[in-house]
């Protein structure tokens, strides 16, 4: 199942790459929202049980269903339905196809490196860094406001899938941090996105230029 | 006693942000600087000592902590008088105030912190509560200096933590996953060496936009610049003061493991090349508040090259840090009224500044010594200890080229400083309405501080920073 998750996880960075309309890149989110709500609950299983709740409500609540929802608010006004891509879909599959196979050689090549359960490990990382790396590659190939707050969640999720491999390494107090920084930072830009309309009707980073030297 | 007073930090920003009197709003600013003093004295009582799991007294936090607090105070006078000069509505003071006291709160966490993941909550705090001081003018400018800082800042942090994860990937090999510093220092020498060095790339890609390095230094510039100048003056001393704590302290753990060249090639590497960079943008810029933002980012590099040195570079980087603070925060306040007097940040249109605000010139003048490192600028010092430590590991191509970057700095500095303070400009606009000389005397203190550092080098002062590098290796 772990297996699968983590396939059907990659699949959506592939997808995401190629993504034409806005809204797709919420479902998106909500589907890697459940995955990593599934993959948390069958690896840390072993957890307390106060702790085991609080990661499962972060996926399922928050993940899942406030931050799609959310973002679905702040752009329903949005002038523009489809993403202005600089780059054609195609390519940027392409791109984030050898990213994928990338991230897998790098994580079989430090797989000596993991601990016991080195096999189980490697999978995490290949799709973790995949996730961060495809993150910042649709930050970098995209102009729309609203797919660099995607970008910022796919290098999130990323990041979760590593703690994941972690295990229950983390406080308490830190796992708290990371749910308050995702929160705040979505909420924050959110409210700062919805101020950029005011200023840009369509939301382009080609308009963030006033500030020069 | 730490808790409390991260309680009374949550309580007095809350409250700050409710309050819409502009008075009890100021006051319950200066009612936290005061909460500061009082951790102060108590941090001072136990210095060196652990507080609890996950804090404790360290020297090299102590000596930044008093420069925070120096900092706070002087902003929050200085808010005081700009608020009352300025059309601000209330509710942005309120916003500001309880902005201040959040990142304040979350920086004197950055300096005490004894465990790495709470190490990476707190800056990340510092990020939400200066995306909230940056936005402060509520115009365009200030809208998209925040939104790439909160968005830059935000890829940075998450980066950093996947360094964190990288740590406990390595501690997870030798055995159970501890991240205090003391438990990962004492093993860190048994840990595999490619996380390790994952994790300082990681860690200094991240928190290098806190400290104004290359590879995100931009929006740090663009914060500085389009937001107030007190908060100029905050991120250009005492969150780049945190951002080195945060990269000193995963440096110290790993100081005794064998990547202790390979960081140091890193640093070294990173500050040529912040310092590369500072040198090109400051010979072509025209805002003031930007030439002092790249100003910041040259004292950062030469502080990364110093420590990336060693031995006396540790202690040159932690001096230069702590009267660069002293000097960049009162360049910045001196800006905002410079700023108040001629309507515009560019320099073409800023001139004769000595002439129109005497005492104001005065401490432009003596600023601008002091970040050239004139004598009698303490900031000579730190610098001499800087090409001395360069010397001592034979890097003489290295001194030469930090040497003539940083000569491309000081004529790009003077060329536009001269400028300002001494030329007559046809383009200058005076509105001296407003204009009131006994705030530039705060400002001439720290400077005057810097010069007696310098001149006088207190005793309690070189003894501070030693003790607060001894752990490091010689």
């Amino acid at each position: 199942m772990v297996n699968f998750l983590i396939v059907v996880f990659i699949i959506t960075l592939i997808y995401l790459a190629k993504v034409e309309m806005i809204k797709t890149y919420f479902s998106l989110m909500a589907l890697q929202g459940i995955i990593l709500f599934g993959l948390a609950y069958f690896e840390l299983k072993e957890l307390d049980v106060l702790h085991l709740v609080f990661i499962l409500l972060e996926t399922l609540v928050f993940k899942t269903l406030f931050v799609p929802y959310f973002l679905q608010r702040i752009t329903k006004t949005h002038v523009h339905r489809h993403n202005n891509k600089p780059m054609k879909g195609y390519y940027s599959v392409l791109i984030t196809g050898f990213i994928i196979i990338g991230c897998f050689m790098i994580s079989y090549l430090i797989h000596d490196e993991l601990k016991a359960d080195a096999d189980k490990q490697v999978k995490y990382f290949t799709a973790a860094i995949s996730s961060i790396m495809v993150g910042l590659f649709i930050a970098i190939s995209n102009r729309e406001l609203v797919t660099h707050l995607i970008s910022y969640l796919v290098i999130e999720n990323g990041i979760f899938l590593l703690s994941i491999a972690l295990g229950s390494e983390m406080p308490m107090f830190v796992n708290s941090a990371i749910l308050l920084d995702i929160f705040t930072s979505v909420l924050i830009m959110g409210v700062f996105f919805n101020r950029m309309k005011d200023y840009f009707p369509n939301a382009d980073t080609q308009h963030l230029s006033q500030l020069k030297d | 006693m730490i808790y409390i007073f991260f309680i009374i930090t949550v309580v007095l920003s809350v409250v700050a942000y409710f309050v819409r009197n502009r008075n009890i709003s100021h006051s319950l600013v200066f009612l936290f600087v005061i909460a500061m003093i009082a951790l102060g004295l108590y941090l001072t009582g136990v210095a060196g000592q652990t507080l609890n799991e996950y804090f404790f007294s360290d020297r090299l936090g102590l000596i930044f902590y008093i420069i925070l607090i120096i900092v706070s105070l002087f902003s929050a006078i200085h808010y005081v008088k700009f608020v009352s000069n300025r059309n601000v509505k209330t509710n942005d003071v309120a916003m500001h105030n309880a902005g201040t006291i959040f990142f304040t709160g979350a920086i004197v966490g950055v300096l005490f912190t004894s465990h790495f993941g709470i190490l990476w909550a707190f800056m990340e705090a510092t990020t939400l509560g200066a995306s909230i001081l940056i936005y402060h003018n509520r115009n365009q400018e200030a809208l998209e200096a925040t939104w790439k800082y909160l968005y830059v800042c935000s890829i940075g942090i998450a980066l950093a933590f996947a360094g964190v994860l990288f740590l406990g990937f390595a501690a997870q090999q030798v055995g159970h996953v501890n991240f205090s510093f003391a438990a990962i220092k004492a093993e860190a020498a048994g840990y595999n060496t490619i996380w390790l060095k994952a994790c300082f790339l990681l860690i200094l890609t991240g928190f290098s936009v806190k400290m104004g390095l290359v590879p995100l230094f931009n929006v740090d510039i663009d914060a500085k610049d389009a937001s107030p100048s007190q908060v100029g003056a905050g991120l250009s001393s005492v969150l780049m003061n945190a951002g080195f704590v945060a990269i000193y302290r995963f440096y110290e753990a790993f100081s005794s493991t064998s990547i202790l060249p390979w960081m140091n090639k890193l640093l070294l590497i990173t500050g040529l090349l912040s310092l590369f960079f500072a040198a090109v943008y400051l010979l072509r810029v025209k805002n003031v508040k930007r030439m002092f933002a790249y100003s910041s980012m040259e004292h950062a590099s030469l502080v990364i090259i110093a420590f990336s040195c060693g031995g006396i570079g540790y202690f040159a980087a932690v001096l230069h840090l702590v009267m660069h603070s002293l000097v960049k925060s009162s360049l910045f306040f001196q800006v905002s009224q410079m700023h108040r007097i001629f309507s515009s940040k560019l320099d073409d249109n800023i001139g004769s500044y000595l002439r129109v605000n005497p005492l104001g010139g005065i401490v432009m003048l003596l600023g601008f010594l002091s970040i050239i490192a004139m004598p009698p600028s303490g900031m000579l010092i730190s610098e001499l200890y800087l090409f001395q430590a360069l010397m001592a590991h034979n890097y003489w191509w290295i001194a030469i080229i930090v040497l003539l970057l940083v000569l491309i700095i000081i004529y790009g500095l003077a060329v536009k400083m001269l400028g300002i303070i001494f030329l007559k400009k046809s383009n200058a606009r005076i509105n001296m309405e407003g204009a009131t000389p006994y705030e530039s005397v705060l400002q001439l203190a720290l400077i005057v501080l810097v010069f007696y550092i310098g001149l006088f080098r207190p005793s309690i002062v070189v003894e501070s920073i030693q003790l607060a590098i001894q752990s490091l290796p010689a």
